[in-house]
């Protein structure tokens, strides 16, 4: 983010924390993909993942004037989302209770189709107890460090670096026992 | 950086929520009640400068009425000294010892009149003799209450005028239309 951009931002929040509508607006705007995102990859349903998203927005409302800066903004929005989610997760029990053996194997080759492989690990990552399946998710989609993770999640740091070890290895196993002729 | 890495990237790329996703936020928000101050939030806004005047407006009037009350309050305790004369608030031993008790005002009348007196009729003596002594010293206490009622109206005549000042400022300084 560069000084100009940190600046609106930082501007944005003072304003909405003033009650400035359209400001709050803009920092909804701006946010809505990585909080919606985030659910919808961890609950794997867009409509759940919505109400969700809009209940981060409204808790953030509500808590505008402890926002700091925009990186705390971002840090904030982060958590909140991924507690809410495994929470969400764990009230509804909607981890599927099946096996990783139990996924459904390719019928076709990565070659053949990318949005099939997409989906496959999607589903694979499915299977990971919350924790696992959050770390994953802030790594892969918010292209965060495990030290950031660890911050998030209110977890040790070697935590995450196990949880990060054992859900790879265990996606690539199951990958390569699928897909045997790709190097991952 | 291995292929899963980057396949894993584009497998939890970023979705976009729908189009209206802002719009049903924002409604929600307005539909929602005004939270209620928490207590710490009550209490802070309490010290924020134009109620803060109110308080020391508030605080200064209390004041200025409790000690009225007080003057009031030892002046009128004189009053009720059962010796009949105008005693200080804390009596001396002396006049610890001079006080007339209800068990020692039988010993002094049970002699004069050999029929036993009952118990209400002492009673009753003693409350003459009160009333006796406080009109007895009545144009000097009353004198003295007076000047005490003077002083508590004057406390809280100046109470009312700042507290008209303060109302008369606060309200200059509110939003004008």
């Amino acid at each position: 983010m560069d000084n100009a951009t940190g600046a609106r931002l930082d501007d944005r929040i003072e304003r909405s924390a003033l009650g400035d509508q359209l400001a709050f607006e803009q920092i909804v705007t701006q946010h809505q993909g990585m909080v919606f995102s985030m659910a919808c990859h961890f609950l794997r349903d867009r409509s759940l993942a919505e109400e969700l998203a809009q209940e981060v927005f409204l808790s953030l409302h509500q808590n505008l004037h402890s926002i700091k800066s925009p990186e705390h903004l971002t840090f904030w929005l982060r958590k909140v989302t991924s507690h809410r989610c495994i929470d969400q997760s764990r009230r509804q029990k909607l981890r599927p209770t099946v096996s990783l053996e139990d996924v459904a194997e390719p019928a076709a080759s990565a070659s053949e189709n990318d949005l099939f492989l997409s989906e496959m690990l999607r589903r694979v990552v499915d299977t990971l107890p919350e924790k696992a399946r959050m770390v994953v998710i802030l790594r892969y989609q918010e292209d965060l460090e495990p030290t950031e993770i660890a911050r998030v999640l209110d977890m040790p740091l070697n935590t995450v670096k196990s949880h990060l070890r054992r859900s790879l290895s265990m996606l690539r196993d199951k990958l390569s026992r699928t897909l045997g002729e790709v190097t991952l | 950086m291995s292929r899963l890495d980057d396949e894993l990237r584009n497998a939890f790329k970023r979705q976009q929520p729908p189009a209206d996703f802002t719009a049903r936020v924002l409604e929600r928000i307005a539909r929602q009640p005004e939270p209620r101050p928490s207590l710490w939030q009550r209490l802070a806004a309490l010290v924020e400068p134009p109620k803060m005047r109110w308080v020391a407006i508030g605080v200064t009037a209390a004041l200025l009425i409790a000690i009225g009350a007080a003057q009031y309050s030892r002046l009128a305790n004189r009053v009720v000294d059962d010796t009949g004369k105008l005693s200080q608030a804390v009596p001396t031993p002396e006049e610890k010892k001079a006080v007339v008790k209800p068990a020692e005002i039988d010993v002094v009348i049970t002699p004069s009149s050999p029929a036993a007196i009952p118990k209400k009729h002492t009673l009753s003596l003693k409350r003459h003799q009160l009333a006796a002594a406080r009109v007895e010293k009545a144009p000097e206490m009353k004198s003295e209450a007076e000047a005490a009622k003077d002083k508590l109206m004057l406390a809280l005549s100046i109470a009312s005028s700042t507290l008209n000042d303060a109302q008369k400022a606060v309200h200059d300084d509110g939003p004008k239309p």
